[in-house]
């Protein structure tokens, strides 16, 4: 087998995103730099009962966005949706200059659910009218690989489809994976990201786990009490550096490298050491070094802690660090991807985006955490992490392209 | 060159195509599935660490102990772990939401929401074991296991781990059985639709140049753009692609290759095209239908890697076809 290149460099050429802050990256952008979150009540499942009531949601009717017709759309999960309307934003960018070749263009994407709240929908359907009576179209499309497919279909990707279902690790993972097959050869370009629509087992389940804090997210901060979850999706067009040079492709941002690791430690809780994120992030580094870090920053208790020791381990303690989810909460098998976004818009603006409603930081969290307000600062690189259950680690690292 | 290796299986195998017995068909069309019967997890899981373990976990993780107990020897350190699942654990979704409409969505119980995440059983073999390289679950339809184990050798041949488990998992469920039934893809005669598998295998691939039972040699991936979301493509050229770059990819010619494994479900249209593509790359030769005797989904497709290592052939292209056009073909050397 024909070995990932490492002399290759990955250059992205384009970026989607919808998230609760913005349905692509100028309004999530400009969320950003107001210090706007978007936690709200949480509308998506009236008539259920949960101990919280907030959440990071896009908004209900995704039709306007979408590329395709209704008679399409309706075949297709929320997931799928949010997937399409990001990637066509990153499809579209990185089609500006000349045309991409789709023909050879690969989508990978990760999500924790896919379909999933259309399978709960199917099944509360066979609850009241049996499994025989139930409508069976959207149901279809539960499988954690629909987004991709729908991705591939609404823009005619030829190049072939990969999924990652890694838990919160997903789109980290589908956007290394797809950097390794392009360094490989093994496709000329890709659409990489991830997607994850809220729904209403994984609503539910962080509850039950007593991981959802009850008020809006503060990463880092001594009250913290876990996650706000959100929903989004986000897709980076990514192709090899001369190719995109050649095409004339404007080169947002050079993925340096990633890592992937796993703590093989619990189930749900991440080992205390971080001792598997500090190794993914190593792993991305490589000889690099780094100025800013977008952080997974779940919120959580065990989360912040560890990776505050795995950051320190990695990179030091004086390099500033911020968790994007205290905007757009936890968006799950999409967050690797909606966060490399924010990081790639990071650099371009040369702006690092805070940690909002971070009053005190906790005694074990001894970063800089860039408390409520966006800095402006210069920055060549800045890593991204994604942890999951499961223990699954993945760093990705951006920099600045060089100029010529 | 850096060659990837299989040094050890481990398979929890379907039995036979039978009667379907653990769940109602009545009302159904289809009534049979290459169901796991007679499996024993206590033989390989110790009974506290079996409890958190859902039936998908159980498959996998007995699987990779069998792959172990094969290796044989210590394991290499910071070993990779990718594994394949189509459906992941709709059981477990479908037994946490019935929790949940029972109790109350406060009160559903917590391990299930736990296990309801689709890379449970890769996170069970990393613990188990303490495996720490990458660990990721892939899922591509029919192509899970196969993409899986592409990524896998991707990581190997760059260096990042010295040796990975790789392999597949699934379970046949009432939930998706129902739903594939309804659409008409299930056909007990496999006339024109398929029986639905299960079960897991677990292969450990390293970087050696000795292998016990073969090598991943190459792998090319393709998509058929005429496919629909959820059905197959009726384009030969999109699986002529994928099988030529992993022939490429092995740096083989059509002429080597002794024996295709094929996709080839039941689905007539589906497997119409496959044979197009076999036809066209390669003329006449001798083509393997795995899926007659183990159904659709077995082991995400992991087992029909498996049935290609332990052929007598010496070199074998396993092509993979999936619902939603993704097309993953690999090919195995001895």
């Amino acid at each position: 087998m024909r070995k990932p290149d490492p002399n290759v460099r990955i250059a992205v050429t384009g970026a989607g995103i919808i998230c609760a802050i913005g349905r692509n990256k100028a309004e999530v952008w400009r969320s950003i730099v107001e210090s706007r979150d978007g936690i709200a009540k949480l509308t998506r499942f009236p008539g259920e009962t949960f101990p919280t009531d907030i959440a990071a949601q896009v908004v209900d009717d995704l039709t306007p966005m979408l590329p395709m017709s209704r008679r399409d759309a309706k075949r297709m999960s929320r997931s799928d949706l949010l997937a399409v309307i990001a990637a066509r934003e990153a499809i579209e960018q990185a089609g500006e200059a000349s045309a991409l070749p789709r023909g050879r263009a690969i989508v990978a994407t990760g999500t924790s659910t896919g379909g999933l709240l259309e399978g709960e929908d199917y099944f509360f359907a066979r609850l009241v009218r049996g499994r025989r009576r139930a409508p069976a179209s959207r149901v279809l499309q539960q499988p954690t690989s629909a987004p991709s497919d729908a991705v591939a279909r609404v823009f005619g990707l030829g190049g072939g489809v990969v999924s990652n279902a890694t838990a919160c690790a997903s789109a980290g993972a589908s956007i290394g994976m797809a950097a390794d097959y392009l360094r490989s050869r093994h496709a000329d370009v890709a659409v990489a990201g991830g997607s994850d629509a809220l729904c209403r087992l994984t609503y539910s389940g962080f509850n039950v786990l007593q991981a959802v804090d009850p008020a809006p997210c503060s990463p880092f901060a001594a009250e913290r009490k876990g996650i706000t979850l959100g929903e989004g999706a986000a897709y980076l067009v990514l192709e090899r550096w001369d190719d995109a040079v050649a095409r004339g492709a404007t080169i947002l941002a050079e993925l340096r490298g990633y890592g992937a690791t796993c703590d093989a430690h619990h189930p749900t809780a991440p080992a205390e050491d971080g001792r598997g994120a500090e190794a993914a992030m190593r792993a991305a580094l490589g000889a690099d070094s780094v100025d800013y870090v977008n952080a997974h920053g779940t919120g959580t208790l065990l989360n912040d802690s560890a990776e505050t020791k795995a950051i320190a381990a990695a990179v030091g303690m004086t390099i500033p660090v911020s968790s994007s989810k205290s905007y757009f909460g936890h968006t799950l098998g999409a967050s690797g991807a909606v966060e490399a976004v924010i990081t790639v818009m990071a650099l371009r603006e040369q702006i690092a985006p805070p940690t909002l409603r971070l009053g005190q930081p906790a005694s074990d969290c001894t970063l800089d955490y860039i408390p409520h307000t966006p800095r402006p600062m210069p920055m060549k690189s800045a890593l991204s992490n994604t942890f999951g259950f499961g223990g699954s680690n993945v760093s990705l690292l951006f920099a600045l392209p060089e100029r010529a | 060159m850096t060659r990837v290796a299989i040094n050890a299986i481990g398979v929890v195998a379907p039995a036979p195509i039978a009667a379907v017995d653990r769940f109602d068909t009545s009302g159904l069309s289809a009534r049979t599935a290459a169901l796991v019967r007679d499996f024993n997890p206590r033989q390989f899981i110790a009974p506290m660490k079996m409890r958190r373990m859902n039936t998908l976990s159980r498959y996998a993780v007995s699987a990779a102990k069998l792959a172990i107990d094969d290796y044989g020897r210590e394991l290499p350190a910071e070993m990779g772990v990718a594994i394949g699942t189509t459906f992941g654990p709709v059981q477990t979704s479908v037994d946490y939401m019935r929790e949940y409409v029972e109790k109350g969505a406060a009160l559903a119980p917590p391990q299930l929401f736990a296990e309801s995440v689709a890379n449970a059983p890769g996170s069970h073999i990393a613990i188990e074991w303490g495996l720490r390289g990458f660990n990721v679950t892939v899922t591509q339809r029919e192509s899970s296991a196969l993409a899986a184990a592409m990524y896998a050798s991707s990581q190997i041949v760059k260096g990042s781990v010295r040796a990975a488990m790789i392999g597949g998992v699934e379970e046949v469920t009432e939930m998706v059985y129902s739903v594939l039934d309804r659409i008409g893809a299930l056909d007990d005669t496999m006339s024109d639709g398929m029986v639905m598998g299960e079960g897991a295998a677990m292969l450990i691939a390293e970087a050696s140049e000795t292998a016990k039972y073969g090598f991943l040699a190459g792998f090319g991936i393709s998509r058929d753009t005429t496919a629909s979301i959820s059905d197959w493509g009726s384009d030969p050229g999109a699986i002529v692609t994928a099988m030529r770059a992993s022939l490429d990819d092995a740096e083989l010619g059509v002429s080597d290759i002794d024996a295709v494994y094929a996709s080839a479900n039941g689905v007539r249209r589906a497997d119409a095209v496959e044979a197009e593509a076999i036809r066209q790359l390669f003329g006449e030769v001798e083509v393997v239908k795995t899926k007659q005797i183990f159904g659709e989904y077995a082991a995400a497709g992991a087992l029909q890697m498996v049935e290609a290592l332990r052929s007598s052939h010496r070199n074998v292209l396993v092509s993979s076809v999936s619902a939603g056009g993704g097309i993953v073909c690999a090919v195995v050397t001895r």
